[in-house]
């Protein structure tokens, strides 16, 4: 009798476990942009952030930034060249090079000007104007404002590895160039080491 | 009597209704056998339809890489690069978040048959995904993104050394090969140097295990990266060694540029199972037991040759998919046979034991562990059974490229151009063309 009673409990227990597994779907949770979350020890948004504006907050602190107001009394311009993806993953340099912008714009210090790509736009528009628009809000050709230094870079990554542990390493690599005569006026560095441990079991 | 039905395990219980379940989701067709329908489209050059027919079929949990690994091929027949490349996103993700070793489905597959398992690919799937996307990126244009795929399967031949030091098969030559492309078109001739140097002794090493030799145009690549990085001991040596006294083909001339065409040809061998089943003359017991091994689709393909003006070049095999899954599958071998016999072994003395209980319900069980009985035949059958190379230097400017499709015969079976081909100096243009056998039905 009691091996029938046994019996009839983990029947109940395997139902119970079935429906437990069986209830696992889809599951969608609002979270704060502010949170960090690293799923799968990959490059996201978090690192982006942090770094672009750590390596900004670097960068103006330097001596070039003195240097040039105080030599022609005015905040310099600065246009973002190409960063390149030069590690193990595809990371979304668009969204790192929006970042950049965002930390340089709101500092205050610097102005900045459209991208090569984002001028493209802007011009065809002014053509437009120039046809199209009222004459005293119609904006010139011939009129912007040409920069003085091109930030450029790369994201590295070096990755070591034993069995399910890899050691994540990236370092991201920005310079400044002076556009009048080629002079590098600030070489930027920031590193990033992740270990990341996977399982060797799974259910 | 009573007593005895008391007594029965509840593994017992457990076991027969996995296997009742199990029987009556997967029925008897293996996988091999479900993919026909989209092979017959593929046979007839039409990848949408093939796509549509993919779309069609049902995919369970365990098979989903599958659908991935399928959708990236007929994706990139029909040029959707961008698409493709999001499949074999997908893949490697799911590859990432499978790896570990599943406690119940090794169980289910010593127990039941190894398609209990999620199929994670096999060591030269895995490689052939990051081969196929850094394709996809160079067809596109994407240089940069080419070059995360050639550091991803660097690492993932890494990956796979670690946990099988010895196996020559998991350095890929043509995977090799393709980064050290990539690297030569970034500039990084020392990488690309290292990376062909590999590439060049993976091929030697391929070479003792199956019908491969190292193709002339890595040699040309070789000589060229050698003579640009300064090794001049190297160079004397590689010249030595290849035969090759005037490196006529090295130079990459300022006003030229080339274009790289990729030709993959038929489609990889298909895993069909291998049956025989026994009775045991004792009990009556009926033992099942069921092994894979593949078969190639046969193909009456050969090669391309592609022309421009009085150039011509014929293609060189860089690639043999239908080999390499075969030399892999007898590796495997050994422990796919034991999983069968320790299944054999268990579901024999399981049906006993029914059987000694229960005559009839022996005789059912019996019949459904033998039923259930089936050689995992999975395996990405959308890859090609070969990858050639052709390569021609052309002058800048918008090109018009004859290609044509040589049968084994020496017969032009196909012809075609490929036409607005725009060569800039120095830069190399990648282009690829799927052919698949016509006669491509099983025997």
């Amino acid at each position: 009798m009691s091996a029938h009673k046994g019996l009839t409990h983990k029947f109940y227990l395997l139902l119970i476990l079935s429906m437990l597994v069986a209830s696992c779907g889809t599951q969608v949770e609002r979270v704060d942009v502010k949170e960090e979350h690293d799923l799968s020890g990959a490059w996201n948004d978090t690192d982006s952030q942090l770094v672009s504006e750590e390596m900004i907050n670097d960068m103006l602190t330097r001596s070039w930034l003195n240097d040039y107001s105080n030599k022609y009394r005015r905040k310099p311009t600065v246009i973002v060249g190409t960063i390149r993806n030069l590690s193990h993953e595809h990371i979304n340099v668009n969204t790192f090079v929006s970042d950049i912008e965002r930390a340089m714009i709101n500092s205050g210090r610097i102005t900045f000007v459209a991208s090569n790509q984002e001028r493209g736009e802007i011009r065809s528009e002014r053509e437009d104007q120039d046809l199209h628009a009222r004459e005293d809000t119609r904006k010139p050709m011939g009129q912007e404002l040409g920069a003085d230094f091109m930030l450029q870079g790369s994201i590295n990554t070096i990755i070591d590895m034993e069995g399910k542990t890899q050691l994540r390493y990236y370092q991201v690599d920005l310079t400044l160039i002076s556009l009048a005569d080629n002079r590098k006026v600030y070489l930027g560095q920031k590193k990033i080491k992740k270990l990341v441990k996977n399982s060797n079991l799974r259910l | 009597m009573l007593c005895k039905v008391r007594h029965r395990p509840i593994w017992l219980l457990f076991y027969f209704l996995v296997i009742f379940t199990t029987f009556t989701l997967s029925g008897c067709a293996s996988y091999s056998d479900k993919f026909q329908s989209i092979e017959k489209e593929l046979s007839e050059h039409d990848p949408e339809d093939a796509l549509k027919e993919l779309e069609k079929q049902d995919h369970s949990s365990s098979d989903e890489l599958l659908y991935h690994l399928n959708k990236t091929m007929l994706l990139r027949m029909q040029k959707d690069f961008r698409g493709s490349n999001e499949q074999i996103e997908l893949a490697k993700q799911f590859i990432e978040e499978y790896a570990a070793t599943s406690v119940t489905e090794t169980t289910a597959s010593f127990t039941v048959n190894d398609t209990m398992r999620t199929y994670t690919a096999t060591p030269l799937e895995q490689i052939m995904l990051n081969t196929y996307a850094a394709m996809n990126y160079l067809e596109s244009g994407e240089l940069d993104a080419a070059r995360v795929e050639a550091l991803q399967t660097d690492l993932r031949i890494r990956q796979l050394l670690e946990s099988d030091p010895e196996n020559v098969l998991h350095i890929d030559p043509f995977a090799r090969y393709l980064t050290g492309m990539i690297y030569e078109d970034q500039g990084e001739w020392s990488d690309a140097m290292i990376a062909y140097r590999k590439a060049y002794q993976a091929y030697l090493a391929h070479a003792q295990i199956y019908d491969v030799s190292v193709p002339e145009y890595l040699k040309f690549d070789l000589l060229r990266m050698a003579k640009r990085n300064g090794l001049k001991n190297e160079l004397k040596k590689l010249k030595l060694e290849f035969g090759i006294v005037s490196p006529k083909k090295t130079t990459k001339n300022g006003g030229q540029g080339e274009v790289v065409i990729f030709f993959h040809k038929s489609l990889a061998p298909v895993l069909i199972e291998q049956s025989v089943t026994q009775i045991d003359p004792g009990t009556g017991i009926l033992i099942r037991f069921s092994l894979p091994y593949y078969q190639s689709r046969p193909s009456r393909l050969s090669h391309i040759r592609v022309m421009h003006n009085e150039q011509m070049e014929n293609s060189q095999a860089v690639e043999h998919l239908d080999l390499i899954a075969k030399k892999n599958l007898e590796d495997a071998l050994p422990a796919i046979t034991a999983r069968a016999f320790a299944r054999a072994v268990t579901k024999y003395s399981i049906s006993r034991n029914v059987q000694r209980q229960d005559d009839l319900v022996g005789l059912l069980f019996n019949v459904m562990t033998v039923m259930t009985e089936q050689a995992d035949t999975r395996s990405w059958l959308t890859l090609p059974a070969e990858v050639l190379m052709a390569r021609l230097k052309l002058p800048i400017g918008e090109q018009t490229i004859s290609i044509e499709l040589i049968d084994i015969g020496g017969s032009v079976t196909y012809s075609t151009e490929l036409k607005n081909v725009v060569i800039e100096t120095g830069k190399r243009r990648y282009y690829s063309y799927h052919w698949i056998a016509p006669t491509m039905t099983r025997h």
